[in-house]
């Protein structure tokens, strides 16, 4: 596998939800790297032939068409080639069992989405910032 | 616990006892009365047979006869040598005749001893006054181990004047006679009575008496005064009745021992017993026997009831039997199976309603996931947008454009806080609580101190006072929510006071206790204070005082989860007190 090309994969259905996050990762220069999935499918499909490009982070949203978050989350996990892959679970849901599941799944951190533009810019380039550059991952 | 099984049998028992009892003790005292009378009749016959003997006694006539002997009347009027022999041979006459007689003597009216007989030695002593007719007996005398009584009878003489005065020429016959005591006399006598029977014989007056075999002290008093049978003590108790000898000074008393009269009540007794025992044990099995066929067939209709008491919907009652109580055990099982047949309606309307309510349950959480999820994504768009838009494109934006942006910012973080606090709401309603002891007054200080830290923008002073507050039982966190809630809220209601004062107290009411936050703010319209706990409620407007209005119905849902109570009091302008009741901690 290879890890240049694509830094962080962002997988997020809400296009608008999917702009503001590009424009908070572009004012700390983090989104010249960024590989935007629709839906769950997607995702697994990025990582489906083992030949893609490896992100150093990946950016989950928990409600996606077709294969939900958790989903991916737990195939991700489970998978020996990806489940080093720090993942971020970006999301609308606060509520507690998502927030259980999630960790119980492997999560790394999980990021509720908050609904003040500036707070939301805030949380998303500090995930792209502690990921990108000051996080070590195995070799 | 009481069985009828156990008290029936014990009650025919205690009632066979109680019969028994009162027949043996009916019995016997009619024996011993029987006993008694058959004792006394006894009785009284030797005495009247004894009191005969001696007043019949021979000497009586004797010496009357003697009196008037002609040889003694000759020699008490012409004295001589030849009338004194001839006296004296007419006393050794009757002396000679009895072996009692120990004694004869003739003597003059001053008791001078002019002739006698016999060796017993009495000296110069009248035994008796004589009778004139006829002879008396004096009181029985002891000497030594020898009783003795004088017979004297006055003889013929004549009174003659002779000088001065008149001479009585005539004298005293006197017999002194012996009683025979010894063994052989006493036996004779009692054997004559049929045994057991002892006889006494003395002076009315006392001492000396005699059982004819030895010298015995006398009866006491109260059995020598009574013509009635008497019990008194000699070496036993004896049942005694005395009888005066008429015409003498004496006395003859007859006893029986008193353990030989009720001999035969006892008797009566010993043989009674054992068969009053057997009908008791017998009545005892019998009744114990009867109550275990009786009440077997109860036992087990009531364990029967008791099983399905206790939720054991399938037990019955055996049948078998075809009296009243086989029928009691069909009505049973009947009532059992209907009884049964209507749980298990029940039981499946409540899984029925409870799935449904679990449906309704699970469809509100997902509906209150989306309100999470999916209300928020658009508005976070409407708010980054609108702030892409000032902060991008500033430079083309007059200042009414640039209003008009910051109204949307500002509403669209009120509906984000909107949206957050309905959840926090509706997440109440679903949280289970964990309960335990709960300081509250440590928790009224926490939560009064974190409002004083973050309290800003106040222009006076505030003061926050927290009394005694006893001590709750209650979910910490939710509660601590509450505290929150209440504080927040009356800190910011008294923002434009000059002189803030809340206070956090507790009062005892009907024997619970009412926990109240005070405060001198804005306070409320009293007409209003229903829709106060009310969600979105608010009774002021958002330019007057902030908040989303769900901070009193979280309140109140906490406080009603506990199982409590809550309410305010309030005028416009005056302050507004929050009370809440919680159930107390156990001590």
């Amino acid at each position: 596998m290879q890890s240049h090309g694509v830094e962080i994969l962002l997988v997020e259905d809400n296009a608008n939800d999917a702009e503001l996050t590009l424009r908070a990762l572009k004012q700390r220069n983090l989104a010249n790297q960024v590989f935007v999935c629709h839906d769950g499918a997607e995702a697994l499909d990025f990582f489906a032939n083992g030949e893609g490009p490896v992100p150093k982070v990946v950016l989950l949203d928990l409600k996606l068409p077709k294969v939900d978050g958790l989903e991916v989350l737990r195939r991700l996990k489970q998978d020996s080639r990806t489940k080093t892959i720090p993942v971020v679970v970006l999301t609308s849901s606060r509520e507690e069992p998502d927030i259980e599941r999630a960790y119980a799944l492997g999560a790394n951190s999980y990021i509720v989405k908050p609904v003040d533009f500036e707070a939301f810019a805030r949380a998303v380039s500090d995930v792209g910032l502690y990921w990108l550059l000051l996080n070590h991952p195995p070799q | 616990m009481r069985s009828i099984q156990r008290t029936f049998p014990l009650f025919v028992t205690a009632l066979l006892l109680a019969v028994a009892i009162v027949q043996l003790t009916i019995g016997y005292g009619a024996v011993r009365r029987a006993s008694r009378s058959v004792a006394d009749t006894r009785l009284r016959f030797v005495d009247s047979v004894l009191v005969d003997l001696f007043q019949s006694g021979p000497q009586r006539a004797r010496i009357t006869a003697l009196a008037k002997d002609s040889a003694v009347v000759a020699f008490l009027r012409s004295g001589g040598q030849r009338g004194r022999a001839q006296a004296l041979d007419a006393l050794r006459r009757n002396t000679l005749d009895t072996a009692s007689n120990v004694r004869l003597e003739l003597r003059d009216f001053s008791g001078r001893l002019l002739l006698s007989t016999g060796r017993f030695a009495l000296g110069d002593s009248v035994l008796v006054s004589p009778g004139t007719d006829s002879a008396r007996f004096g009181p029985l005398q002891r000497r030594d181990t020898v009783l003795f009584f004088g017979v004297a009878a006055a003889t013929g003489g004549t009174e003659q004047a002779a000088g001065n005065g008149t001479e009585r020429s005539g004298g005293i016959v006197q017999q002194v006679a012996r009683l025979q005591l010894n063994e052989r006399t006493r036996r004779t006598l009692t054997g004559l009575s049929g045994g057991d029977m002892a006889f006494l014989f003395g002076n009315a007056a006392g001492d000396p008496w005699t059982d004819f075999g030895s010298i015995v002290s006398a009866p006491p008093a109260n059995v020598r005064n009574s013509p009635t049978p008497t019990r008194y003590e000699r070496g036993e108790t004896k049942r005694a009745i005395a009888k005066a000898v008429p015409g003498t000074p004496w006395m003859v008393a007859t006893e029986l021992p008193s353990r030989l009269i009720i001999a035969p009540a006892r008797a009566y007794l010993l043989n009674m017993a054992p068969f009053a025992a057997l009908i008791v044990i017998i009545g005892t099995l019998a009744a114990w026997w009867g109550s275990r066929r009786l009440t077997a067939p109860l036992v087990g209709v009531t364990q029967a009831a008791e099983a399905i008491a206790s939720g054991d919907l399938t037990h019955r009652v055996p049948k078998g039997r075809d009296d009243e109580l086989g029928r009691l055990a069909h009505s049973f099982n009947a009532m059992a199976e209907q009884v049964s047949r209507s749980h298990q309606h029940l039981e499946a309307q409540v899984a029925q309603r409870t799935k449904a309510l679990e449906g309704t349950n699970a469809e509100l959480e997902s509906f209150s996931y989306s309100v999470s999820h999916d209300l928020r994504a658009p508005l976070r768009a409407i708010h980054g947008f609108s702030r892409i838009l000032l902060e991008d494109h500033n430079a083309k934006l007059d200042p009414e454009a640039q209003r008009l942006l910051g109204v949307i910012d500002q509403n669209t973080r009120r509906m984000g806080q909107l949206i957050d606090d309905l959840l926090a709401f509706s997440r109440l309603g679903r949280t289970d609580l964990s309960t335990g002891p709960v300081d509250m007054k440590e928790l009224a200080k926490t939560v009064a101190d974190e409002i004083q830290r973050t309290d800003n923008g106040r222009q006076g002073s505030l003061e926050i006072r927290i009394d005694a507050l006893p001590p709750a039982r209650g979910d910490r966190g939710l509660l601590r929510q509450v505290m929150t809630n209440l504080l927040q809220n009356a800190a910011k209601f008294t923002r434009d006071r000059p002189s803030a004062q809340i206070e956090v107290g507790s009062r005892e009411d009907s024997g619970q206790t009412v926990y109240f936050v005070k405060d001198n703010g804005a306070g409320f319209d009293a007409r209003y204070t229903d829709k106060l706990f009310g969600v979105f409620q608010r009774l002021h407007s958002t330019e007057q005082f902030d908040g989303t209005g769900v901070g009193l119905a979280i309140v109140k849902r906490i406080v009603q989860r506990h199982g409590g109570r809550v309410w305010a009091e309030g005028a416009l302008n005056q302050g507004a007190t929050f009370f809440f009741t919680l159930p107390g901690e156990e001590r």
